[in-house]
């Protein structure tokens, strides 16, 4: 994954805080980290297929998710219930939208959203990529975001989708 | 007047439904599908706005735009959207529909559609 390629998902991340949360973000340095050392509670995944091929991960601590979901229908939220699994899920979709349009001269579609809840999870990359996992701090609650990706396609297409291995 | 907000996820009609009751807007009808709101706006109703999502199983929101316009119902409708590209806004206003709104979105986003479409609300 060429580093600049994680630049439209930590801007599309920062929007849709901004614009849908009237919520400031503060981003740290993207790390390459192969396996997560820090496993979070709450984790929104989605595939990207097309000219370009890619996995958008979304992992959020619980307080953080109920902040953000809560923030986003205007409710205080105590409890992890279906409306979080929807809320992360939605999330995850509109960063991921918000950011393939960012790719100029690429088609890419996105999978549906799929939520995750518990630590015991292992996120399977594509072949060829690594993960670049960016973190952020906002009133919210901390959280990351996880992206691999690859702007080129090989002759034979790689199916891609969001890809959780549960142990 | 009604506002009938179409979307399969039960979130993101909770972030509509909250943002048009904070803008004054409380007869809101909802629908799951493309479909449901086929049949929705088939029959008699004081519905005045559709804000619909593309993507949605049963039937798109581009498909029921075309249906609805193919059945020649009229009343306005906004894709409410993910799918930002150029080209794909200009295949939902070829199909029918009125106007766009690109999520992420805040409630000033749907204030300006509802002062476009639903005038007679203001103030």
């Amino acid at each position: 994954m060429k580093a600049e390629n994680i630049n439209p998902f930590i801007l599309s991340v920062t929007e849709t805080f901004e614009h849908m949360l009237d919520c400031r973000l503060e981003s740290g340095a993207p790390t390459c980290v192969p396996e997560d050392s820090n496993q979070p509670d709450i984790i929104g995944v989605i595939g990207l297929s097309g000219t370009a091929q890619g996995i958008v991960a979304l992992k959020l601590p619980v307080n953080t998710a109920l902040a953000v979901v809560g923030k986003m229908i205007g409710a205080e939220l105590r409890s992890v219930d279906s409306s979080i699994i929807d809320g992360v899920g939605e999330l995850v979709n509109i960063i991921a939208g918000n950011a393939k349009v960012k790719f100029a001269g690429h088609s890419i579609s996105l999978s549906l959203p799929t939520v995750v809840r518990g630590g015991i999870y292992k996120l399977n990359n594509l072949s060829n990529t690594v993960w670049l996992t960016v973190p952020f701090k906002s009133e919210l609650g901390e959280f990351a975001v996880s992206v691999c990706f690859k702007a080129e396609v090989s002759s034979q297409k790689e199916a891609t989708h969001a890809s959780v291995s549960c142990g | 007047m009604q506002v009938l907000v179409v979307d399969d996820s039960q979130i993101m009609r909770k972030i509509i439904t909250g943002a048009l009751k904070k803008l004054g807007v409380n007869d809101i009808l909802e629908a799951s599908n493309g479909q449901e709101a086929v049949e929705m706006l088939g029959k008699p109703s004081d519905i005045g706005l559709v804000l619909m999502d593309w993507n949605m199983p049963t039937m798109t929101g581009i498909e029921a735009v075309k249906k609805l316009r193919s059945d020649n119902v009229s009343i306005p409708v906004v894709m409410v959207t993910t799918e930002a590209e150029k080209e794909k806004v200009m295949e939902a206003i070829k199909s029918g529909a009125n106007d766009y709104l690109i999520k992420p979105f805040n409630p000033k986003d749907i204030q300006g559609k509802l002062e476009k479409f639903l005038p007679a609300l203001k103030g």
